[in-house]
């Protein structure tokens, strides 16, 4: 799967999850960047993206994200 | 974690009028659907409807105090009333766990409550987080 599908899948699933039409995202983009993106949010959006692509990510891998990309990365190493 | 797909939970509860007069009490809705015999039956009701966040106390029952681990959180929940539940009705809950989230330790359960005559009166989904 190309990365930009991705990476406009996870843009979806942040909408939907944080009920936000106008995020955009983009593979530099961090927790500091999108409002409501916080700890609470963080695990409803962990949640929705491994249902989105019907994947599994460990607590390692979350942890080491610095960014929308690195989850990207991530996801297209398993989808 | 404590909980692993395809867990299966059960539970049963019984809307007493402890429970019913608890939940008036406490807040407040006394809508006639509720608490007028005849409104109900003229609503085509056989009695009074118990009000249906009576079950989201089962539910917080179930999630606090059934699982194997005190350590949970609800994160969401959601319920959709299928049947009416009348006073005094038995229920059957039911959960099972249908996903399991170990990178953010979130575990997603499906249930369901069905009456006396096993008619299902309400499902959802919860989930819930376990607490380092």
């Amino acid at each position: 799967m190309e990365l930009t599908e991705i990476l406009e899948r996870v843009q979806d699933v942040f909408r939907d999850v944080l009920e936000n039409e106008d995020i955009v995202l983009s593979p530099q983009t961090t927790a500091n960047d999108v409002e409501d993106w916080d700890s609470l949010n963080h695990i409803q959006l962990v949640v929705a993206v491994e249902k989105e692509f019907k994947i599994r990510f460990t607590s390692h891998e979350i942890q080491s994200w610095k960014n929308v990309g690195e989850m990207v990365d991530c996801i297209a190493k398993k989808a | 974690m404590i909980l692993k797909l395809h867990d299966k939970f059960e539970e049963t509860f019984t809307v007493s009028e402890q429970i019913y007069e608890g939940f008036i009490a406490m807040f407040r809705d006394k809508n006639p659907l509720h608490t007028d015999q005849q409104f109900a039956i003229d609503h085509g009701f056989q009695g009074r409807v118990m009000h249906g966040n009576i079950l989201n106390g089962f539910l917080s029952y179930f999630i606090g105090e059934c699982l194997p681990g005190k350590n949970v959180i609800i994160h969401t929940q959601s319920i959709q009333f299928k049947n009416p539940v009348y006073l005094n009705d038995r229920l059957f809950f039911e959960g099972t766990v249908v996903n399991v989230f170990e990178s953010v330790n979130a575990v997603e359960f499906k249930f369901r409550f069905k009456n006396e005559a096993l008619k299902e009166v309400a499902k959802g989904k919860i989930q819930i987080g376990i607490l380092a």
